[in-house]
C-alpha cells in the first residue's frame, strides 16, 4: 500500500472504529465501579432487569414456535407472492420502532382492529407485560425469520429428494434432516432477535408504557435512571453491555463463524 | 422377456425441452440411459421417482400404478424407489449405519430391526468396520459406496442411479464401479443407470436407452448397439464413425454431401455406413493398393490415448482414425496437415436406416 492510500483509507476506518468503540470505552471508564452492586441491585434496577430477561425469553420462545414454521413455508415456497409476503414482513426491520408501537396501539388498543372485541371480553393488551412482549417481538421476528430461512434455503435440495424416496414425509425430513442442519442458523437467528427485543425502547414505551415493575424493561428504566441517578444508569447500562457480549461470545465459539 | 417390472411413459416439458421417454424392464435388468447433457436423462429419472409429475404417460412398477397423467399419484415416499445421485448426499449429521437406516426407519421399521438391516448393507460394499464414522470422515470412495447401501437398504421396487460414479476421481470411480457391479448382481429389482460414460453403460447395464433432445433414438443390448450404431452420438459414444447414405447399388453408397462410398455388400435404399476408427489407414502419399476408399484430407485435431491417437479429419467427409504413436511421429501428423486416408470396402458395415 502507498502511503497515500494508506491515509485516504486507513483515516476513514479508524474515525469508524474510534466511533464505534470509544463509547464503550467511555461507559467502562465513567462507571462507578464501588457502587455497581448497590445500583444493580436496589431501586428500580432489579426488577427492570428481571422483567427484560421474562420479556425476552418469552420472544425468543415465540420466535422459535411460530417463527420457524413461517421460515419453513417462506423458504420452501417458490409462489410469486411469497416474494411479497417476505418484503412485507421485513417492514418493521426498517420502521422506526415508536411508529410500531403507533401501530401495535391501532392494532390491539381498546378501539384497535382486533382490541375492539377483545375489550368487552376483558382483555386488555396494552400497558401490560404481554404488550411488552408483543412489542419486542414485533421489533425482533423479523430477524429471527430472514437467519432461518436463510439457513433453510442454503440446504442442499437434493437432500430432501433423497429423503423422500427413501419413504420420509415432508415432516419427517423437516424433523430429522433439515431442522437438525440448520441449527446453527436457528441459533445466530435467536440471538439477533434477543439481542434487539432486549435493546427494544421505542414500541415498548409507547404500546407497553413505562410502570416499574409491569412493563419497565432494563433500557426504560436506564433512561429514567439517566434523569434522577446517572450512575445507576451507567451500572445497568454495563449489565445489559456484559450480558450482550457473553451472549454473542458463546454463539460466536460454537456457531457463528 | 417375463412379467414387465418397469413400464413407464415418461411426457413432461422442463424448459424449452419437451421429454417424452418410454421404458420397460423385467426384474432384475438394469436400464442404462445414455444421452448428451440436457437431453432429458436426469428429468426421466426425477420423474420415476415422483419428484417431477408427468404431463403424460404413466409409472407401473411391478403391476403397481405409481402414476398416471392426470390420475392419482403416488407421492416420492410413497414409492418404492432408491436414488443415488453423482454427489453421495449422505445426511451430514448422521453415522453411516444412521444414514443407511434412514430408509427401513421412515418405512416403519422399528430402530433395532432397521440398525440391523444398516449393519448388514455396510458389510456388503464392504464398509463393516465403517458403520460408526461420521460422513465427514470418510473419502469419496466410502461415501458414494454408503449411498448405495442406502438406497438399497429398504428394498426399492425401482432402483434410479443418476451419474452415480462422475463425482469420483478414476481410480476410485473404477472401484466403485466393480463394487456396484457386485451389488447390482443380487439386486432384484428393476434398476434404471443415468450415464454419459460409456464404460459404465457397457459393463453395468443389459439394455442401453439412448435419450437424445428429449425422445429414444436407440435401445438395444450392448453388443447390439455397438455394432450398429444409429445416430452420430451413438456412434460417438461407442466409437465409430457413421454416415447416413443412400444406397442405389449394393456396392456404392451416397454419403449426405455427395461423397461416394464403396462398400462391400449393403442393402438398398436408406442405409447407415459404420467404419470403426482402427478401419482407416492414413499415408503420406497416394496409396497404391487393394483399398478402394481414398482420400485427401485434413487433420483438424489430434488427441492422445494411452498409446494411441485418434486423429480427426475432414473434407470430403468427417472421418476420426485411430493410430498408433508411431505412426502419429513417422507420418509427421499434427493439426492442419494433409494426409490420405483409405478405407477397405469390406472394413465399412451397413444397415437399413
Amino acid at each position: 500500500m502507498t502511503w497515500r492510500s494508506r491515509l485516504g483509507l486507513g483515516g476513514p476506518a479508524l474515525v469508524a472504529v474510534l466511533l464505534l468503540t470509544l463509547p464503550l470505552v467511555a461507559l467502562l471508564a465513567r462507571a462507578d465501579w464501588g457502587r455497581l452492586v448497590s445500583d444493580v441491585t436496589g431501586g428500580t434496577a432489579l426488577p427492570a432487569l428481571r422483567l427484560s430477561l421474562v420479556t425476552t425469553s418469552s420472544t425468543a420462545v415465540l420466535c422459535l414456535v411460530l417463527g420457524t414454521p413461517l421460515a419453513w413455508l417462506l423458504a420452501r415456497s417458490d409462489h410469486a407472492g411469497t416474494r411479497w409476503l417476505r418484503a412485507l414482513l421485513t417492514v418493521p426491520l426498517v420502521l422506526p420502532p415508536v411508529v410500531g408501537g403507533v401501530a401495535l396501539l391501532m392494532t390491539w388498543g381498546r378501539t384497535g382492529i382486533l382490541g375492539q372485541y377483545l375489550s368487552p371480553l376483558g382483555i386488555e393488551i396494552p400497558f401490560t407485560t404481554v404488550a411488552v412482549v408483543v412489542a419486542e417481538t414485533f421489533v425482533a421476528m423479523p430477524y429471527y425469520v430472514l437467519a432461518v430461512e436463510g439457513a433453510m434455503r442454503g440446504l442442499d435440495p437434493r437432500l430432501e429428494s433423497v429423503a423422500r424416496t427413501l419413504g420420509a414425509s415432508d415432516l419427517r425430513y423437516l424433523r430429522t434432516v433439515a431442522l437438525p442442519l440448520v441449527v446453527p442458523g436457528i441459533a445466530s437467528g435467536l440471538a439477533l432477535a434477543w439481542a434487539r427485543a432486549l435493546g427494544e425502547f421505542g414500541a415498548t414505551i409507547t404500546f407497553a408504557g413505562n410502570f416499574a415493575g409491569r412493563t419497565q424493561t432494563a433500557p426504560l428504566a436506564v433512561y429514567v435512571a439517566l434523569q434522577e441517578d446517572p450512575s445507576v444508569a451507567t451500572s445497568i447500562s454495563i449489565v445489559l453491555l456484559t450480558v450482550s457480549v457473553i451472549v454473542l461470545g458463546l454463539l460466536r465459539g460454537r456457531w457463528i463463524r | 422377456m417375463s412379467e414387465a417390472a418397469l413400464d413407464a411413459r415418461i411426457s413432461l416439458t422442463r424448459g424449452t425441452l419437451q421429454v417424452d421417454v418410454s421404458l420397460a424392464a423385467a426384474r432384475g435388468e438394469v436400464i442404462g440411459i445414455l444421452g448428451p447433457n440436457g437431453g432429458g436423462k436426469t428429468s426421466t429419472v426425477l420423474a420415476l421417482a415422483g419428484v417431477l409429475p408427468l404431463e403424460e404417460g404413466h409409472v407401473v412398477v411391478s403391476g403397481t400404478t405409481w402414476e398416471t397423467a392426470g390420475g392419482p399419484r403416488r407421492l416420492p415416499e410413497q414409492r418404492s424407489v432408491g436414488l443415488m445421485l453423482a454427489d453421495a448426499l449422505l445426511f451430514p449429521h448422521l453415522r453411516a449405519i444412521d444414514n443407511v437406516a434412514y430408509g427401513p426407519r421412515s418405512r416403519g421399521v422399528p430402530a433395532r430391526a432397521a440398525r440391523t438391516r444398516a449393519r448388514q448393507e455396510l458389510a456388503r460394499v464392504g464398509l463393516g468396520d465403517l458403520v460408526d464414522a461420521r460422513p465427514s470422515e470418510l473419502s469419496s470412495g466410502q461415501a458414494a459406496r454408503v449411498a448405495l447401501a442406502r438406497a438399497l437398504a429398504a428394498d426399492p421396487d425401482l432402483f434410479l442411479l443418476d451419474e452415480p460414479l462422475s463425482a469420483l476421481d478414476p481410480e476410485t470411480r473404477a472401484r466403485t464401479r466393480s463394487e456396484l457391479a457386485r451389488r447390482l448382481r443380487d439386486y432384484g429389482g428393476v434398476t434404471v443407470l443415468v450415464t454419459h460414460d460409456p464404460l459404465d453403460a457397457l459393463t453395468l447395464a443389459d439394455r442401453l436407452v439412448f435419450v437424445e433432445a428429449g425422445a429414444v433414438t436407440q435401445v438395444g443390448t450392448p453388443s447390439e448397439v455397438l455394432r450398429e450404431p444409429r445416430t452420430p452420438y451413438v456412434a460417438t459414444v461407442v466409437g465409430l464413425n457413421l454416415y447416413a447414405a443412400q444406397a442405389d447399388s449394393h456396392e456404392v453408397l451416397t454419403l449426405a454431401g455427395g461423397t461416394p462410398l464403396i462398400v462391400g455388400e449393403s442393402p438398398l435404399g436408406q442405409v447407415w455406413a459404420a467404419v470403426s476408427p482402427h478401419a482407416v489407414v492414413l499415408h503420406r502419399e497416394r496409396p497404391e493398393g487393394s483399398s478402394r476408399n481414398v482420400w485427401a484430407m485434413r487433420v483438424t485435431e489430434v488427441t492422445l490415448r494411452g498409446q494411441s491417437a485418434r486423429v480427426s479429419l475432414t473434407e470430403p467427409l468427417e472421418l476420426i482414425a485411430e493410430v498408433t504413436l508411431a505412426s502419429v511421429a513417422a507420418l509427421g501428423i499434427q493439426v492442419g496437415s494433409h494426409l490420405w486416408a483409405s478405407v477397405k470396402a469390406t472394413e465399412v458395415s451397413t444397415y437399413p436406416r
